[in-house]
């Protein structure tokens, strides 16, 4: 296999970490300190390039009213490393980024002799929402990309119509590919889904895929490490899309879209610059509430993508429309 | 929207030429920047290539939020192409405005769902980032002539998934940009257009190099200034 990091790389951001077992200790990434501000915003979060982009969105909306602290965070064992944050800086809010992040902050609050605590906004938590949120006083933006804002990306982009979809998922992410399916009727999109069990094997996914292709007009990979395993991708994925008839593959990591080897046509993933000032917006309107969570403040999915497309895989198999390529963020080729 | 500063014949040439001498001379010199501030509906990433290779010898830069234009300005560039409502919220002045059909303005259209919206009972509106949080609020509500919540995006792209997600009521956009917005979609989008007009994107201009870029930018071919919203430059 080439060119493709697989498993839980897939993911950076939100990918699940085991508790390191290294000493925590506190450092703050980077400080935006407002003079005038009263109140300040902490932000816990690993430094990737992906979450400084994230940062860099929050701070250029938010530092004009609060201070701001970007506190490392590495993995869910940081427990302390938050409570030290916390007392330090008596924050009016919080913005946590990954889901290790969350879970060190879910453990501080288990922990913590206090019950009251400042209200957060998650961001870059896979298939987050209200119902999988997991601290208290907290809403979010997911890391999903809706389907919704992925089929009107390819339909910008591939000249054949699109209009069933399919999704192979695993009954647990059932309700999230309901909700997506739901709000997909609205563009005329039709989900064919695929069901495999809780810990599919290879052949039970390829049979799957196969399956899917004949009823649909392109395949959607979820973000679900239980489906994009190195053995999975290697036995399963690789050779099932790479046989006829072809379909475009939708990715949401752009680590799946290489011109060396077939997999995601087209990777569609929040742009973080974006996500940041999204989650800012999230952070006004708390804090025009009082700092607290406004009763009809939902979870929200990311509203800006960025676009990767493999135009080695689409010269050889698909036809583009008129400027295409005008739409993409990022075309990689051989 | 602007000082009405317009370029003579003899300007243009004796600008084209010195874009053709500044072409050949980047190696020696640092080449004139332009940074282009101005939302369209292609990627920022094309749209600055193709600024870039109609006018050779300047360095172009093209930005799609305001974060990043605070950022470039103090780069020092020679020439600003954006809105002239960016161009006044931070005191500069056009010397050359964007023209369409011979007016130097555009209307702007509410853009909802299956029915045409009313901007009296809109809740929450989506719109372009122009000026950052207050500046743009302030802007969209004075274009509805009512107050209410603006939900904002840096791209043009991202005003439909607003609509997908009914996240808001209606989106304002440029007239122009609405069958854009609607080729990407099968959703009913319905327009109503609003009474006060916006100007078309101008060109400001401070180093020594920018009225030679603003002579180029005058003639930039005229596919790539439509995807402006300009079919001329005075």
């Amino acid at each position: 296999m080439l060119g493709l990091p697989v498993g839980c790389a897939l993911l950076q951001g939100c990918a699940q970490s085991a508790v390191s077992p290294t000493t925590h200790y506190y450092a703050e990434i980077a400080r935006s300190k407002n003079p005038s501000a009263k109140e300040t915003v902490l932000v816990c979060m690993p430094e990737t390039p992906q979450t400084m982009e994230v940062w860099s969105g929050l701070r250029d909306e938010l530092a004009k009213n609060y201070s701001l602290v970007a506190l490392r965070v590495e993995d869910r064992g940081a427990r302390s490393v938050i409570e030290e944050g916390i007392r330090r800086h008596q924050p009016a809010g919080i913005v946590l980024m990954n889901n290790p992040t969350v879970a060190a902050y879910k453990d501080y609050q288990h922990n913590a002799r206090k019950t009251t605590f400042p209200p957060v906004v998650v961001v870059m938590s896979s298939f987050l929402d209200a119902g999988r949120l997991q601290v208290s006083g907290a809403t979010g933006i997911s890391y999903e990309v809706p389907l919704i804002t992925v089929v009107t990306n390819l339909r910008k982009l591939i000249d054949r119509p699109i209009d069933k979809i399919g999704v192979i998922h695993r009954p647990e992410l059932g309700g999230f590919v309901d909700r997506q399916a739901a709000l997909a009727a609205r563009e005329q999109i039709v989900v064919v889904r695929e069901v495999v069990g809780s810990s599919p094997n290879a052949s039970e996914l390829k049979r799957a895929l196969r399956r899917l292709k004949e009823q649909a007009g392109a395949v959607w990979v979820l973000n679900d490490d239980h489906l994009l395993s190195p053995k999975l991708i290697t036995e399963a994925w690789l050779p099932g899309l790479n046989e006829r008839p072809w379909s475009p593959t939708i990715v949401g990591a752009a680590s799946l879209v290489s011109p060396l080897q077939s997999f995601g046509t087209f990777a569609v993933l929040p742009d973080h610059a974006a996500l940041g000032a999204q989650a800012a917006s999230l952070v006004f309107d708390i804090a025009d509430n009082g700092w607290v969570l406004p009763s009809d403040l939902q979870t929200q999915a990311p509203v800006s993508t960025t676009t990767t497309l493999d135009l080695a895989q689409v010269r050889e198999r698909f036809s583009l429309r008129n400027d295409a390529l005008r739409q993409v963020d990022r075309v990689l080729d051989r | 929207m602007t000082d009405g500063g317009s370029l003579s014949r003899t300007a243009v040439m004796g600008a084209a030429l010195g874009l053709s001498l500044l072409a050949s001379r980047t190696s020696q010199a640092q080449a004139p920047k332009l940074l282009v501030y101005l939302h369209v509906s292609l990627k920022q990433r094309a749209f600055q290539g193709l600024l870039q290779s109609a006018l050779p010898g300047v360095d172009v830069t093209a930005v799609g939020r305001i974060s990043d234009f605070d950022r470039a300005m103090s780069d020092a560039p020679d020439a600003v192409l954006t809105l002239p409502l960016v161009l006044s919220a931070k005191n500069l002045h056009a010397q050359l405005q964007g023209q369409r059909a011979g007016s130097a303005e555009e209307k702007y259209a509410l853009v909802a769902a299956d029915a045409a919206p009313d901007p009296t009972r809109v809740k929450a509106v989506g719109a372009l980032d122009v000026l950052g949080r207050e500046g743009t609020n302030l802007f969209v509500n004075q274009l509805l002539g009512v107050s209410g919540k603006v939900e904002r995006v840096t791209k043009v792209e991202d005003l439909l998934p607003l609509l997908q997600m009914q996240r808001v009521d209606a989106i304002v956009i440029p007239l122009r940009l609405l069958s854009d917005v609607r080729s990407a979609s099968r959703i009913n989008l319905v327009p109503r257009e609003l009474p006060k007009p916006i100007g078309l994107p101008a060109v400001a201009s401070f180093g020594p190099a920018g009225p030679t870029i603003a002579a180029g930018i005058a003639k930039l071919p005229p596919g790539l200034s439509q995807t402006m919203g300009v079919d001329a430059w005075r």
